[in-house]
Order: structure tokens, then C-alpha cells, then sequence
């Protein structure tokens, strides 16, 4: 009987080997040869696995499957993982300013807090209408001459900017909606293209590391090590930076897998619907999706499902992998 | 007593279901597969095919095409018009049969028709499209003493005018106009004075009256005289049609398909998935599945499982699939450039992929299936990377080192040659057809980008003339050859999305509609062709075949190449074999 200690070395080992086969089917994709993900192959449509010149065999539109799931992977690797960065280096930055300043700490001069009041009320009026435009102006006016009432006294000098119930606010906004409707809301009003669902996932996915960023921050802001350089003088940013990201880091990178794991699902999703990448650009989702149109072609639901199912196991047992060192 | 009493009414209660006839068993609704929803059942708009067989089921027109025969034939109207022609104008006179009545008992009359036109043509209602389709038709002449005859007065002369002006659905005056305050106004006084809505308070009160109606979603408001009635409607589920108790035209035991209807329920099933729609036939949960996918229909057919539950029809349409050029766009201006990317086009192999063979190939707008009117000397579509090379070197396209194409334009400005193909993400055919050309293209160093867009989007980008190439499905008919609507210069943002046009062109679609000799037809037809063959704003990639499956059940389907493709008022249940 084999032990636990060795299966989970032989899972992991597994689950490294297959990431590192998906990273280096990816970036040598084009190397390959291999015919165009997106050119189809008219005379060989519907093609089943095992056909000359088509191993894996063809879809309704007679593009290469084998193409398909390698360049699949590369458009994995270049929006999945990118947007679990993007999204965790966005959601460890507000999630930490959040944490550390809380709602009071933060302190701006009054000046400031007017003036960028009366900005904001000017940009936001430049797309209203008349009547409403005159409300807004009056209501920055108004703003205006209470923060300049209010410098004059000396204590009401600084003003506190609620940096956490504002960082609070946008998250409980999109955690609100469910992601996947948020997602496709997002992706549907706009041009479909990879950088585009980049930037669609970054902005809907961040909420979940900034949620363990602030935790652990407001945990670690009372230590006894930050508490002393802060007394010691030392600048926010270097407190900040220095002392208390190294520690919300060792949390982050946990759940860094998980989050890509979490945007592949996402991005087959989206493919699948038809919705986020141009239909050029090879996906798992996308020839899964097609299998819609001929369930019997068993070959067009096996080989992506069985990519998709074995990148998320991997990356679960990567995380729980470093969970358990 | 009362035992013996109730088990001789259970006796015979059953002896006389099993002796009921097959007509009962036609109860049953007849279900039929729709992809989307009418939208709009306003008699004005009728935005899409759907609709407009809706409306067919809900009113009747004067003429309506019968499939089994190919040709128009009287509904509403006794006979098809005598025509008469005086100087420039043809004078088209109906009469009304006799049997023709209303909901309320009251007969159909040549006044219902005048009022139809008038709405037609009323200011401050959506009357675009009834404009562009029946504006030849400029006033009407009641008689005095039939009150059911009358006469159609239409500018021009055209042997189409005998056909196209009794082919629209006759609205009753009684629930909208029951004063009659449209009387006194001409058609034409009507049409000239298009603010007539904001100064006039007769027209004023009419138009407040037809949009407080809302008959885009509530057509019972206008009772029409067809069989049908419409029972149920949840937007984008289903729609249910209920057979009137007694129609007008059971009367007349007419052998003419346009006045019979056999259903007592038609039952419209807004299934949009093609995989939950062919799910469902096999199920048994829809009847009829029409304009089924190539793909889907072969599957069918082949599976003998399917055999004895289902049928399979098909034939001949008049609906094709084309490949537009936005002609206004600086690129795709020039006929040379427009040639030279329609050769990038594999057409046989899009037929076997895409079609699985059910299509063919044409030269032109006109059907192959139409003999004499096909002009069958122009060479049909070809792949020919070779060629269109060339004809892009005679365009003034240079090569240029990093592979792409580009020519100065003659204000001096540099073009380069890259281009979008949009369509609809309805058809999957079309995303293979843009991916086909998207390859061909790359070969040469022309980039193509593929553009799915949703329905009401697509729309938007043809109206607004943002597009560089479309995919696009045009229905055609073998009864009227007016091209006008789609590409005569004065249809352009309206219907004409190629902006294509010239003096000469305009001049022979004009002549082809007018023309009353089929010899003379035929040639300009065949010139029209010839003319849309090298200017080329539009390659005709295909024709389809028109594929439809239904349970076997069912019979007398009428399946044509005529949208929608069958006649739901015709199907009939096939007898039961008695016990």
C-alpha cells in the first residue's frame, strides 16, 4: 500500500509536469507545424480523430483540433494568467490601503478635499444636461464654500478620507452581481478581443484578493513590528511596502492559482457563450462550444474538457501543495 | 337505476370516443418551431418573417400566393384585377366576394380597402416600408353603385401590378375608424401633406387612436378577417393561434390552399438553440421544424430511428446567402477591388461544408431554376487567388514588402488594403464562410477580420454604413423582379446597405419592373446581371435548399421554395388506423 506522503508527491509531480507541458505548448505554439487554428479545412469537416492530416480530428468548420487546444493554451496562458496577476496585484493595492489606513488614518488637507470635489463635479458635468448640470454646479459651489468656511478652522485642517468603506463599497458593488453576469454584461457592450477580456476579468475578479489583502493587513497593522516603525517615524509607503507586503504576499500567492484556475473557467465560459474573444482566436471553450451544434462528434467535447478539467486539478493541487508546506 | 343509468352513459361515452373521427384527433395544436419572436405584430411594421406569417394567419390579403400552384390567387378578392391602361396609369379593378365578412358579421367592403391604403399612407404612422412596397398604388375609385367593387389606380405600367397590388392584408375600419373621419381625405392628399398629423385633427385623433391601440402586441385590438385568432403570446416563448369556430371561407369549399385552414390550433414554439429546437422534435415536443440546418437535417435523415416518427421535405428556395460590399467605404470602392476579393471566395467547398451539399451555386440575384431569366452566360463563382491577384495590381494595389497591400488614393492619401466581414452570429454557416475568406485572404497579405454581431448591432452598423463587407441573407420570389428596395439609388440607407447605384442601373431596374413583354423581362434581367456581375456589390454565394422535418403524423405540409417555406394552414393529421 502506497503512503499519503507518496501519492501527494506523485500528484504534485504530476500536476507540475502537465502546467509546464500546457506552458510549453503555449509558447511554442507557433513554432509548431501546425496548421492555423482558424483556418478551416473545407474538404475535412467534421473529421474525426485519427484522419490524415488531422490527428484530433476536425470541427464543423473544419479547423484543426489539435491546433485548437495548442493555441487554446496559449491564449490560456496569455489571458487567464495575466488577468490572475493583474488582479492580484489590484486587489493586494486597494485591499492593502484599505487595511492600513482604514477609515480615518488617511488624512488630506481640507484645500484638497475641495478642490477635488469641485473637479469631480466639473467632469461629471460635462455629459449632463442643462438642468441637472445647474444642480451639480450649485452643489460644488456649495461644497466649495464649506470647505474654505471650514480651513479657516485650525482644526478641521485635514480632512479623513474613508479609503476603507470606499474600497468596501466597490467591492460589495461587484460582489453584488454575480460574476459570470457582470463578466458577460461587461464583455457583450464592447469589441471582442484579448485585451479586452483582459481588462474585463482584471476589473471583476480583483475584489477577491483585496477581501484577504485587508484582512490581513488589519491584522498585522497592530503588530508589535509595525507599531514600532511607525513610532521609530519610518514613512507609510516603506511601512507599507517593506514591512507589511512581504506578509500579505505569503496570503496572496496561495490563492494565486486558484484565481487563475478561476478565469480559465471564466474564459471558457465566455468562449463557450460566444462572447469576449474574436472568433479568430483559438479557445478551449469555443471548440467545446461547437460540439452544441454535433453532440456526436465526441471528439469536439473530449479533448477540451479533459484540457480544462486537468489545468484546474493541477492548479488546485499546486495550491493546496504550498497550503500544506 | 342509477348504476344502470351511469354505467350506460360510461358505455356509451366510450363508444363514442373510440368511434370519434381523425378530425377530432386534428384538435391537437400543430407546434411548430420558430427561432425568434415576431416582435411586433403591428400591421404597419411587421419587422420580420415570423410576423408576417403571423399577420397572414390573422388577416387576409386580396391576393395570396398559393404554394401548391406557384402563383397568386384571389383570397379576398372574387378574381385576380381586370387591367386596364389609360396614358401612363394602369387602372386595376376588384371586386370583393360575397362570403367575405368580419368578426361582427358585417361584409368586407371596398371601403375597408380604401381605409387599408389610407393607413398606408397616413402621416405619423410607420409607413416606410408599406411606401416603398405599395407607393405605385395612388388612389382608389369606389364604386357606386357595388359597393364591394373598386379600382386601383397605379402610376405606371408594370405586368407585376396585377399581383403586387392586392398583395398586402386588408385592415377593418370599423374598430379603429368607426366615424369614418379618413373618409374624406384623398390618398393622395393623405401622402403630399406629411405633417398632416400635427395640423389636421381628423388625421391628429386617427393616429392617437392607432398608437393608443398598441397593435404591436395586442393585433385582437384589430380584429382581421383570417382564421386565426390569436389566443396566447409570451414574448420570446410561444405564440398561440386559435381557428375561428366559423370562418368567411369555409363557405366557398374552395380548392385554392389560401382559403382553407384545417389546424383548430397553431402552437409557435420560440425555440432559438438549434440543438434544444432538433431535441424537441425528437421528442415529440414540436410538429414541424422548418428551415432546418444542413447539418441537423442529414443527421436526422440518416438515423433510422428517426424514420418512422419523422419526415423529411425539401426544395428549391429563393433565399440566398451574398457577400455585400459597403461600396462608400474608400477600399472597396472601386468595382477591380470588389472582383478581385469576391474570386477569395471557395464556394463549392462552402456548399459541401457548410450546406452539406443542399444549395446551389448562381451567377447572379436570379435563381438558376428559372430558365429563360437566368443569365446562364456568366461564368459562376470561382476560387481564383491567381486572378484576383492580378485584378488588384489593375486596381493601382502595390505589394509591399511586409506582405500587406496598399495604393495611394487620388488625394494623394495611402490606402491600406484590410478589411471587416461582419454578420449576424445567428448562422454558423456564416462564421465558416468569414473564416474561409479570412484564410484565402491572409494568403495573399490581405487582412480580413472576421465581426460576429448580435442582431440589432448588425443592424445599426449596415444603417450607418460602418461596415466594410457583409454576410447577408436576401429571399427573393419568382412572381416580382423589383430590385429597387435593395438596389436602386434612392433605397440607399434604407434597404440598399451596398450604396451601389448608377444612372444606368437605376434606369433598368426601373425598365425590369415596368416591363409588360416576359421576352423583353428576361433580357433585361439577364443585362441587370451582367451589369451586377462586373460592378459586383454583391457576390451571390449560394441559393439554399429549403430543408424542413416534421412528424409523420402530419400531411399536406405544401413545402415550397417560398417563405416561410410550408403552409401552416394547410396541415392536416393523417387518419388513424380504426381499432
Amino acid at each position: 500500500m502506497r503512503r499519503p506522503e507518496t501519492r501527494r508527491l506523485w500528484q504534485r509531480w504530476l500536476a507540475i509536469l502537465w502546467l509546464m507541458a500546457l506552458v510549453a505548448a503555449g509558447t511554442s505554439a507557433t513554432m509548431l507545424p501546425l496548421p492555423a487554428p482558424d483556418a478551416p479545412d473545407l474538404r475535412a469537416i467534421t473529421q474525426p480523430p485519427l484522419t490524415p492530416s488531422h490527428w484530433l480530428g476536425t470541427d464543423l468548420a473544419g479547423r484543426d483540433i489539435l491546433a485548437g487546444l495548442i493555441f487554446g493554451a496559449r491564449t490560456t496562458l496569455l489571458t487567464s494568467v495575466p488577468a490572475a496577476l493583474s488582479a492580484a496585484l489590484l486587489g493586494t493595492f486597494l485591499g492593502s490601503m484599505a487595511g492600513y489606513w482604514g477609515n480615518s488614518r488617511l488624512r488630506v488637507p481640507a484645500v484638497v478635499t475641495g478642490w477635488l470635489v469641485i473637479l469631480g463635479a466639473g467632469a461629471s458635468c460635462i455629459s449632463l444636461p442643462t438642468p441637472e448640470l445647474v444642480w451639480w454646479l450649485g452643489l460644488a459651489v456649495l461644497g466649495g464654500l464649506a470647505l474654505w468656511l471650514a480651513t479657516r478652522n485650525k482644526y478641521a485642517a485635514t480632512w479623513p478620507v474613508p479609503v476603507d468603506k470606499l474600497v468596501l463599497l466597490l467591492i460589495a458593488f461587484l460582489t453584488a452581481i454575480p460574476r459570470l453576469i457582470l463578466v458577460l454584461a461587461l464583455a457583450a457592450v464592447q469589441e471582442p478581443s484579448q485585451l479586452a477580456l483582459l481588462i474585463v476579468l482584471t476589473l471583476t475578479y480583483w475584489p477577491v484578493t483585496a477581501q484577504i489583502a485587508r484582512a490581513t493587513m488589519q491584522r498585522i497593522r497592530h503588530l508589535s513590528y509595525i507599531e514600532a516603525a511607525y513610532t521609530l517615524g519610518l514613512p507609510n509607503w516603506r511601512i507599507i511596502i517593506g514591512h507589511a507586503l512581504p506578509s500579505i504576499w505569503n496570503s496572496i500567492k496561495v490563492t494565486l492559482p486558484l484565481g487563475v484556475a478561476a478565469l480559465i473557467g471564466i474564459e471558457t465560459t465566455l468562449s463557450f457563450l460566444g462572447v469576449g474573444l474574436p472568433p479568430q482566436t483559438a479557445s478551449w471553450g469555443r471548440i467545446l462550444a461547437t460540439a452544441r451544434l454535433d453532440p456526436t462528434a465526441w471528439w469536439l467535447i473530449v479533448f477540451p474538457s479533459t484540457c480544462i478539467v486537468f489545468t484546474m486539478l493541477a492548479l488546485r493541487q499546486i495550491t493546496f501543495s504550498s497550503q500544506q508546506e | 337505476m342509477k348504476q344502470l343509468l351511469f354505467g350506460f352513459l360510461v358505455v356509451m361515452s366510450s363508444v363514442l370516443g373510440a368511434c370519434s373521427s381523425p378530425q377530432q384527433k386534428s384538435a391537437s395544436p400543430i407546434r411548430i418551431r420558430w427561432e425568434r419572436d415576431p416582435e411586433n405584430l403591428d400591421p404597419l411594421i411587421l419587422p420580420n418573417e415570423n410576423a408576417l406569417e403571423a399577420a397572414n394567419l390573422l388577416y387576409s390579403s386580396l391576393l395570396f400566393v398559393d404554394p401548391s400552384k406557384q402563383q397568386f390567387t384571389p383570397c379576398l378578392a372574387e378574381a385576380l384585377p381586370s387591367v386596364q391602361l389609360k396614358d401612363s396609369l394602369t387602372l386595376l379593378t376588384y371586386r370583393i366576394r360575397r362570403e367575405a365578412v368580419w368578426d361582427n358579421g358585417k361584409p368586407v367592403l371596398a371601403q375597408d380597402v380604401a381605409f387599408t391604403l389610407k393607413v398606408m399612407n397616413c402621416p405619423g404612422l410607420p409607413i416606410e416600408s408599406n411606401q416603398s412596397q405599395w407607393g405605385f398604388i395612388k388612389d382608389i375609385q369606389l364604386d357606386a353603385q357595388d359597393p364591394r367593387r373598386f379600382t386601383l389606380i397605379c402610376a405606371g405600367r408594370s405586368p407585376e401590378y396585377k399581383w403586387s397590388s392586392g398583395d398586402y392584408i386588408i385592415l377593418p375600419e370599423y374598430p379603429l375608424d368607426p366615424q369614418g373621419q379618413l373618409r374624406p381625405f384623398s390618398l393622395a392628399s393623405l401622402r403630399a401633406d406629411t405633417a398632416g398629423d400635427r395640423h389636421t385633427p381628423a388625421i391628429k385623433a386617427f393616429v392617437t387612436r392607432y398608437k393608443q391601440a398598441q397593435l404591436d402586441h395586442h393585433p385582437e385590438r384589430l380584429p382581421g378577417c383570417g382564421p386565426y385568432v390569436l389566443e396566447a403570446w409570451e414574448p420570446g416563448r410561444y405564440l398561440t393561434f386559435k381557428r375561428k369556430p366559423t370562418w368567411w371561407a369555409d363557405a366557398l369549399r374552395s380548392e385554392f390552399l389560401p382559403l382553407q385552414a384545417y389546424p383548430q390550433k397553431l402552437d409557435y414554439q420560440i425555440i432559438p438553440d438549434v440543438a434544444t429546437a432538433v431535441l424537441a422534435l425528437r421528442r415529440g415536443d414540436i410538429d414541424v421544424y422548418p428551415m432546418m440546418p444542413a447539418r441537423e437535417f442529414q443527421h436526422l435523415r440518416q438515423d433510422s430511428t428517426n424514420q418512422p416518427a419523422l419526415s423529411f421535405y425539401t426544395a428549391d428556395s429563393y433565399k440566398m446567402i451574398t457577400a455585400c460590399f459597403n461600396t462608400k467605404q474608400a477600399i472597396v470602392r472601386d468595382k477591380l477591388t470588389r472582383q478581385a476579393l469576391s474570386l477569395l471566395f471557395d464556394v463549392p467547398a462552402l456548399i459541401e461544408a457548410t450546406q452539406l451539399g443542399m444549395a446551389y451555386p448562381s451567377a447572379g440575384l436570379i435563381s438558376p431554376k428559372l430558365g429563360p431569366l437566368y443569365n446562364d452566360s456568366l461564368p459562376l463563382p470561382a476560387y481564383n487567388p491567381t486572378a484576383a491577384t492580378a485584378l488588384l495590381r489593375q486596381a493601382g494595389w502595390q505589394r509591399q514588402p511586409s506582405g500587406g497591400w496598399s495604393r495611394r488614393s487620388t488625394d494623394g492619401q495611402v490606402q491600406k488594403l484590410a478589411l471587416t466581414l461582419s454578420y449576424r452570429t445567428t448562422d454558423p454557416a456564416f462564421e465558416t464562410i468569414a473564416l474561409q475568406l479570412r484564410t484565402a485572404g491572409s494568403k495573399l497579405g490581405i487582412p480580413v477580420q472576421p465581426q460576429p454581431l448580435e442582431s440589432s448591432v448588425f443592424w445599426d452598423r449596415l444603417r450607418s454604413g460602418t461596415v466594410d463587407m457583409y454576410l447577408f441573407t436576401i429571399t427573393g420570389n419568382p412572381f416580382v423582379y423589383n430590385f429597387a428596395p435593395i438596389l436602386h439609388t434612392q433605397s440607399i440607407g434604407s434597404g440598399n446597405y451596398t450604396g451601389f447605384g448608377t444612372a444606368a442601373s437605376d434606369q433598368l431596374i426601373e425598365a425590369i419592373a415596368a416591363e409588360e413583354q416576359p421576352r423583353r423581362q428576361a433580357q433585361l434581367l439577364r443585362r441587370l446581371q451582367r451589369i451586377l456581375h462586373e460592378e459586383k456589390p454583391l457576390t451571390v454565394l449560394f441559393f439554399l435548399r429549403s430543408r424542413l422535418a416534421a412528424s409523420s403524423r402530419l400531411t399536406n405540409l405544401q413545402v415550397s421554395g417560398l417563405r416561410p417555406g410550408y403552409s401552416a394552414t394547410a396541415i392536416q393529421t393523417k387518419s388513424a388506423p380504426v381499432q
